[in-house]
């Protein structure tokens, strides 16, 4: 029967043909092939600073009788190394989720185990289907000052690494960047966007969870952003935009008292109204240039946002 | 279940919640600063676990969403008066210990007594609107503090304003839940059943 | 009977024992003894084999007698040089803890009514420690005996808290009887008595020493009893980890050496253990400086107002600042200064007595590390500082005089003051001029100006001082401006 062997890379393997003496006439063969007589110390097989290419399967036949005597799936691989574990809050006030990843393959299967405990509390943490490396977890209590500790045990044939990650309730939680951004120009005011937005969706109750919401546009031509925070509503009207310059702009949101900004909402572009020119024929068209195009996502801003305490991005 | 607001109720009701939960967030943003202020000049380690510290009302509660109206009140009233004993005790130890030394911890620390202060005659002008009776403060007065040595009193200060910091934020988010127009009538519920 | 032997723990009595040659049951004999041919031989029975005999000047003889026993009666001659003295094993009276200061005090006879007269004794004294009594020190301790029991006592400082593990005492004595010929020994120790650590008490735990206050530069332990089954993670001195010595299976301890100066809410220490943490707070301070320029003055023969110069600020705040007391010996009344730390000038006030011009002050300096104090002696009368003259104002004015009065608070009926008042006027350099008068109780004072210039604007102002024994300038009056009225027409 064959079975699986874990072996480090770079480490020395030794098989032996199952139950046949070191003199014995054995063959062999890997994913089929036979193996040259160098790797042979008599009927064990040798091989020497094992990589990744020689995984596979190997088997050894009886020298006359070709009768199978061994046979295994060899997996070269890693130890886990230590996995990155991040727990976040963005629909405050139901619960959080944690998600990890390895830093680096281990190339052979690996089984991950989360502990959550809250003082002296364990909680559940429910794995979602998809994706895979990710669970959440529901708050039983609000408002505590009690730290939450949560322990990601990696385990795989070669080892086993974990990561403890201690937090504030408060301290998690990161709304979702905001939805349906919309800029258009203000029919007669060549100085002016109108820009409106959405909650996240996944924010459940922004009423009694209000969020504040940070504003920024540029026009295309500069690099410098300009900003304007905004303590509730959800539109803001751009005042002072250069004259029929496009600008493109962006908003994050921030729940109104706790916890860290969002990234930055996908960039929509606008340029504000511009006078009809007079010499025009009649046909010349000024279509609205009011586009939400997506522009590649802005990486999140890394540096600290206004909010004392507040560190934006992952 | 209570009869609904009349509309006068109901905007004086949102205008104390709203006057309140401006305080709140006031308050907090005061006693975040002081905390920093507190953890540096105790020499304490701003990540230490502080186990509850008797005495210390817990911002913590479960089945938030649940409480009524009256609960909310109540429950923050009740930890207000507590906040102010022992913001008091805080003060008079510090004065103890420190004498003019550091007087800037003190008037920081005085500071915020002083909004607690307001922010429990806040509620209790809440609690009146709603000719709910207000509780006297024997009845909702705080223990005695126990006699502590000096590492203990240094945790007992770092729990006070962790969980009043985490008051602060509750008490914003119970005032909005009281504030919330009832969806019948359009005016505020009755503090019986503002979920 | 054989292998007599005799030992004394007094030098007046010895216990003398033996055996039999061949065993068997326990025989009634007959003990006698002799200490020299004239005095009677003494007898008496005994079942037991030993007995209590005086100690010979010289030498005794002693005869055993069994009856209906084969070789019955055996003689022995006991010379004082085959007889051992032991002193009786001494018995602590007393082991008191001072945990504050983590000193132990330790109180016990020397038993010496049972010795002649002028002895030396010599103690060891052996302090152990934890749960294995591990040695710490032992300390010699000489003592005379005075042929009275003298209750002796003795202080230790332990180098670490005396809550953080057990220690145990024992005492031994040797006592030198230069006349007594036969061999010495040390007595047995005495029992161990113990100041139990915290470490044995159920929910003994916390660090130790709790809230102490250490001079700069001592070296300090600071240690964390906890429960059994609890781990301990690290203990930290302020922000540093320390390496920790195990004390017991439930006390933990670090060495800090050399303590820097706390800030002012003192110093963390904190012990963490797996479920939790525990902590103290040391106070790293100085004693206090001796006061400088120690002076004394009155302005108003109310109050007398001393000042001094503090030197090296102590560090310490609050209920631990350091404290000041003014104390005339004279009068034996004493005063205790209330002073602001974090100025740096020092102010007390001592009031003034009635038929009392010599104060002798000792300024007593005090805080938790240390004290000192600075003295002076001074006749307050030659020590007048008036307060600024207030009310400056005209009373009299012609062309060529100006008639001014000023009024200084204080009582100065016993002594003159000299004032000095300042004129200027526009086209003459500044004039002082000076006069004296005898002071009064809180009182106006006048003086009149003359040989002023006409229809001249004058700027006058005055301060004063006492007359005989000058000390020092009140500060200037407030400036007043006068002019002088026209002559008259000639």
């Amino acid at each position: 029967d064959s079975h699986i062997q874990y072996e480090r890379v770079g480490a020395d393997v030794t098989m032996k043909c199952g139950s046949m003496d070191w003199d014995a006439a054995v063959t062999w063969t890997a994913n089929g092939t036979d193996i040259d007589e160098s790797h042979l110390n008599g009927s064990y097989l040798i091989l020497k600073n094992v990589d990744l290419s020689q995984s596979g399967q190997y088997s050894c036949y009886e020298g006359s009788s070709w009768h199978l005597k061994y046979q295994t799936n060899l997996r070269v691989g890693t130890p886990p190394k230590e996995p990155v574990l991040m727990c976040r809050s963005n629909n405050y006030p139901k619960g959080f989720y944690c998600s990890w990843h390895l830093p680096t393959p281990t190339y052979i299967p690996n089984t991950f185990n989360i502990s959550v405990v809250h003082g002296t509390k364990d909680m559940v943490c429910e794995k979602d289907a998809v994706p895979k490396n990710r669970c959440h977890i529901r708050y039983i209590q609000l408002f505590s000052t009690v730290k939450y500790k949560v322990t990601l045990t990696v385990t795989n044939a070669l080892g086993k690494n974990f990561t403890t990650l201690t937090f504030d309730e408060f301290a998690i939680v990161k709304p979702d960047p905001p939805e349906s951004v919309v800029a258009k120009p203000v029919p007669n005011n060549p100085r002016r966007l109108e820009v409106s937005w959405q909650n996240p969706s996944s924010w459940p109750e922004p009423e009694s969870f209000p969020l504040k919401f940070f504003l920024r546009y540029r026009p295309l031509i500069l690099d410098q952003w300009q900003h304007v925070e905004l303590s509730d509503g959800t539109s803001h009207t751009i005042t002072d935009a250069y004259a029929g310059k496009e600008y493109i702009i962006q908003v994050a949101a921030k729940d109104n008292d706790i916890g860290t900004w969002s990234d930055w909402s996908v960039a929509v572009h606008a340029t504000p109204w511009t006078e009809e020119p007079k010499h025009l024929t009649t046909e010349a068209q000024i279509t609205e240039t009011t586009s939400a195009s997506t522009s590649s996502f802005m990486a999140p801003p890394t540096t600290k946002i206004c909010d004392k305490g507040a560190v934006v991005g992952s | 279940m209570a009869a609904p607001d009349s509309p006068s109720t109901a905007l004086r009701r949102r205008d104390l919640c709203s006057r309140g939960i401006r305080l709140a967030g006031k308050m907090r943003a005061d006693v975040v600063d002081l905390l920093d202020t507190y953890v540096e000049q105790q020499g304490l380690d701003a990540s230490a676990s502080v186990a509850a510290v008797e005495g210390v009302p817990l911002a913590a509660v479960e089945r938030w969403d649940e409480q009524t109206g009256t609960q909310r009140l109540l429950e923050n009233l009740a930890a207000y008066r507590a906040f102010r004993a022992l913001l008091a005790q805080m003060l008079e130890e510090q004065r103890e210990q420190l004498g003019e030394a550091d007087a800037g911890l003190g008037r920081a620390l005085a500071a915020v007594l002083l909004q607690v202060s307001a922010f429990a005659y806040h509620l209790e002008e809440l609690l009146r609107l709603e000719s709910r009776g207000v509780p006297s403060e024997e009845e909702d007065g705080p223990p005695p503090l126990p006699r502590l040595s000096l590492f203990e009193q240094k945790l007992r200060g770092l729990g006070v304003l962790r969980e009043l910091a985490q008051w602060a934020v509750r008490s914003a988010r119970d005032l909005r839940q009281l504030a919330k127009p009832s969806p019948a009538t359009g005016t505020g519920p009755g503090l019986a059943e503002s979920p | 009977p054989q292998n007599l032997k005799c030992l004394t723990h007094n030098l007046h009595k010895m216990v003398c024992t033996w055996d039999f040659s061949s065993r068997g049951r326990r025989r009634q004999t007959d003990f006698c003894y002799t200490t020299n041919d004239l005095t009677p031989q003494v007898c008496f029975k005994t079942k037991e084999r030993r007995a209590e005999i005086p100690v010979p000047e010289s030498s005794i003889t002693v005869t055993i007698k069994t009856p209906g026993t084969a070789f019955a009666t055996k003689e022995f001659t006991i010379h004082q040089k085959d007889i051992s003295f032991v002193p009786v094993t001494p018995h602590i009276l007393s082991l008191t803890p001072g945990f504050p200061t983590s000193t132990l005090n330790l109180k016990w006879s020397d038993n010496g009514s049972v010795f002649p007269y002028g002895l030396d004794a010599l103690w060891q004294i052996q302090i152990l420690r934890k749960e294995a009594m591990e040695e710490v020190t032992q300390v010699a301790y000489y003592s005379k005996l005075t042929h009275e029991d003298v209750i002796l006592s003795w202080n230790w400082t332990s180098d670490i808290p005396l809550e953080c593990t057990s220690h145990y005492v024992k005492i031994r004595c040797y006592i030198n009887a230069t006349q007594f010929v036969g061999p010495k020994d040390w007595s047995d120790w005495s029992p161990a008595e113990v100041i139990p650590g915290k470490d044995t008490e159920p929910g003994g735990s916390g660090v130790f020493p709790l809230d102490a206050v250490v001079a700069v530069g001592s070296d300090v332990t600071f240690c964390c009893v906890h429960e059994e089954d609890q781990r301990i993670t690290n203990m930290t001195y302020g922000s540093k980890s320390y390496t920790m010595m195990q004390l017991s299976s439930r006390s933990h301890a670090i060495r800090v050496l050399n303590a820097s100066a706390s800030n002012s809410s003192g110093t963390n220490v904190v012990c963490r253990l797996e479920n939790g943490m525990d902590g103290s707070v040391v106070f790293v301070g100085y004693a206090p400086d001796t006061p400088q320029n120690l002076s004394c003055e009155t302005s108003n023969f109310l109050i007398i107002k001393c000042t001094w110069k503090p030197g090296r600020p102590s560090g310490l705040y609050g209920a631990r600042r350091t404290k000041y007391s003014l104390f005339e010996r004279i009068s034996s009344k004493n005063v205790s200064c209330e002073v602001n730390e974090m100025n740096r000038d020092r102010v007390c006030g001592f009031p003034v007595l009635p038929d009392q011009k010599t104060y002798d002050f000792i300024l007593g300096v005090s805080n938790p590390i240390g004290q000192a104090q600075s003295s002076l002696l001074v006749d307050i009368t030659q020590r007048v500082h008036p307060k600024t003259p207030e009310k400056l104002t005209v009373t009299g004015n012609n062309s060529t005089s100006i008639q001014l009065r000023w009024f200084i608070n204080g009582s100065f009926t016993g002594i003159r003051l000299l004032c000095q008042i300042e004129i200027v006027s526009g086209h003459s350099e500044k004039k002082l001029h000076n006069v004296s008068m005898p002071g009064g109780k809180s009182s106006s004072y006048t003086a009149q100006l003359n040989g002023l210039h006409p229809n001249t604007k004058y700027q006058f102002s005055v301060r004063c001082s006492a007359a005989d024994h000058f000390w020092r300038w009140s500060d200037w009056s407030r400036g007043l401006e006068q002019t002088t009225s026209e002559a008259p027409p000639s």
